[in-house]
């Protein structure tokens, strides 16, 4: 079974630990004067981060872990603050006094340590990675991160789930349509109301639209790690382009508040006409690039992810399909109907996740005229129900999951899963066997969120 | 390898906006001027994101884009906060983040300035605040200019630029 997510959540007079696979649930219930749990490291080793969080969050022993370090209180973090126990009502932490934090590192003869991060040299966001080193060959990593960490959990109990909204919107830019459209399917259980099919097409459409941006913007920026600038030029300028027809279509360039129920018009002349430009674009670009042996030099065989270490660590999304796993939430008539078929890739490297992008994007562009809809109507919703609803979409990183449990039609408990959070733990295997100035070319051929992991 | 120069001839210049151009003529002599000394004609700037949701960093990097090319005006985004004049800081200010930001802009050689941008800096964006903010930004750091926006786009941030240098 597929580890998807594993959280807990406070009951009257207990706590009980949710563990998501993606055949069951499982439920088990702690008590709140001895609340210890057994790790499910041994068989599923990205379990890790979900129950160190859980240890932060709620004060959970996890009894037999191997790892038993803080994950998202760092150094300056008060100690015995527990943030998700619904007694803990502050806005406002001072900073503790200062307890360091040990790496993983490796030991021995010459072996030596370079710390990466937290505020890196390009204009991206802030995380962490140490690398053990032996010369330039890469012996570990380890990724440290959560400096993002806003409270989004916290900040979302008590909420509607329409003021939930907003803020669900702007969790993490790169994949925000994925987030609503797991909100909007929350809401359609909540309320049991149904999405006429024209919305559902829109909405795919949109999600289509998000995820050929940053696949556009990641086939720029891979070449642009091996030293290839003009394939940046060149895919810079086609993100840009998509990016504008989002705004021509959602009103905002990175489609905040494009998902809703509301009724809408599409102007699917002009679409269609981009679309082919975008196709013939595309195709320039592959037979363009796939004839520059030495970009590929650097592309193949670098940072490696075998299937069956793929398998183990439960990795999902781009990741997970460029090493011969068949894994996509778009796995389902809807999409098959519209001219979805699943990309992927045997080998693991980076060029397996460069060209997966890339079918990616052509397949995107195949559904997104499929997708096209001269209008869609005006959605009317029943009242909200209290119960656990969950769902799942997928984004241009993975599988999204969002669990919310509604009370008296406000939110009691939200749980957010990115794929980054699975695939972050992944990313340490790829890099034995390659040398540090590779590492940004493997973290890029991944692309995966920071904001969304750290929440 | 010539298909590709035959359609880059095609392309042309995409560059938009060329009224900035003129409008930077007129800042550089300000530049010049008022902050010789300071700026040499160029401007450094050192991107600091401190809990954003990546949208400011994705409006950020298209200013790169053959669009906008924002290198022309002589404003480069830079590696280390060693190198860099000014300081354009996202996202709402994190726990985790707030003493990692206070050490970059401590690394900044005088004289130097904070810009803020996006809403999440002073708070305006639909984030609450919770025991993981620290924010509004402008508690920890003297805060020269602001540009507003959820993210702002790319012509915001670039007209933004210009507001800033107007001010010192």
């Amino acid at each position: 079974m597929r580890l998807i997510a594993r959280y807990a959540k406070e009951l009257k007079n207990t706590f009980e630990i949710v563990t998501v696979w993606d055949e069951i649930i499982e439920k088990e219930q702690v008590s709140k004067e001895n609340p210890c749990i057994k790790t499910l490291t041994k068989s599923h080793p990205s379990a890790i981060w979900f129950e160190r969080k859980i240890h932060d969050d709620f004060g959970i022993i996890i009894e037999d872990a191997f790892d038993n370090r803080p994950l998202v209180a760092q150094e300056r973090f008060p100690k015995s603050v527990y943030p998700m126990r619904k007694s803990f009502q502050e806005k406002n932490i001072d900073f503790a006094d200062y307890h360091p934090y040990k790496y993983e590192a490796i030991g021995g003869d010459g072996v030596f340590e370079v710390a990466v991060g937290p505020i890196h040299a390009g204009i991206i966001e802030p995380g962490h990675f140490q690398f053990s080193q032996a010369g330039e060959d890469i012996l570990h990593q380890e990724v440290r991160h959560f400096y993002k960490h806003r409270g989004i959990e916290k900040m979302l109990e008590t909420k509607t789930l329409f003021e939930a909204k907003p803020i669900i919107e702007r969790i993490s830019g790169n994949e925000s349509i994925a987030y609503q459209l797991c909100w909007r399917d929350i809401v359609l259980k909540a309320t049991k109301s149904k999405l006429p099919e024209n919305n559902r097409k829109y909405h795919a459409l949109l999600l289509e639209l998000e995820r050929t941006i940053h696949h556009l913007t990641d086939l720029g920026f891979i070449p642009n790690d091996a030293g290839f600038g003009a394939a940046l030029a060149y895919a810079s300028k086609l993100s840009e382009e998509a990016r504008r027809h989002l705004l021509t279509i959602a009103g905002h360039r990175f489609g905040f508040g494009a998902i809703d129920f509301k009724s809408h018009k599409l102007d699917t002349e002009a679409l269609k006409h981009y679309l082919d430009t975008l196709e013939e674009a595309i195709n320039f670009f592959e037979t363009w690039i796939i004839d520059i042996p030495s970009l590929w030099d650097r592309f193949d065989t670098t940072g490696i992810l075998k299937k069956r270490k793929a398998v183990k660590y439960d990795a999902v999304g781009v990741i997970a399909r460029a090493s011969g796993l068949k894994l996509d939430c778009r796995e389902n008539d809807f999409y098959h109907t519209h001219g979805f078929k699943i990309q992927g890739q045997t080998s693991g490297d980076v060029s397996a996740r460069f060209k997966v992008r890339l079918d990616e994007v052509k397949n995107s562009i195949e559904m997104m005229r499929n997708f096209s809809v001269e209008t869609c109507e005006e959605v009317s919703l029943n009242s909200i129900n209290n119960g656990v609803y969950s769902a799942f979409s997928e984004s241009s990183i993975g599988e999204t999951y969002m669990s919310i449990e509604i009370k008296e039609g406000k939110i009691e408990r939200f749980f957010m899963r990115d794929p980054s959070f699975i695939n972050w733990q992944v990313l340490h295997l790829m890099m034995p066997g390659n040398i540090i100035a590779d590492f940004p070319l493997i973290n890029k051929s991944c692309d995966l969120s920071y904001a969304g992991n750290d929440l | 390898m010539i298909a590709f120069w035959n359609r880059r001839i095609r392309s042309g210049i995409l560059t938009e906006n060329p009224e900035y151009d003129n409008e930077i003529v007129q800042i550089r002599k300000e530049i010049k001027n008022q902050v010789k000394k300071k700026f040499a004609g160029s401007l450094a700037i050192r991107m600091v994101d401190s809990g954003s949701c990546n949208a400011c960093e994705a409006e950020c990097n298209a200013l790169s884009n053959p669009y906008y090319n924002l290198e022309r005006l002589g404003i480069y985004f830079v590696a280390s906060p060693r190198h860099a004049d000014v300081m354009l800081l996202s996202g709402v200010m994190t726990f985790n983040m707030t003493p990692h930001v206070q050490d970059a802009y401590k690394q900044i050689p005088e004289p130097k300035w904070v810009i803020s941008m996006g809403d999440c800096p002073i708070m305006q964006a639909p984030f609450e605040q919770t025991y993981a903010i620290k924010a509004p930004a402008e508690k920890y750091l003297p805060i020269t200019h602001h540009i507003q926006g959820c993210p702002p786009n790319p012509k915001e941030i670039i007209e933004g630029l210009l507001a800033f240098l107007r001010k010192i």
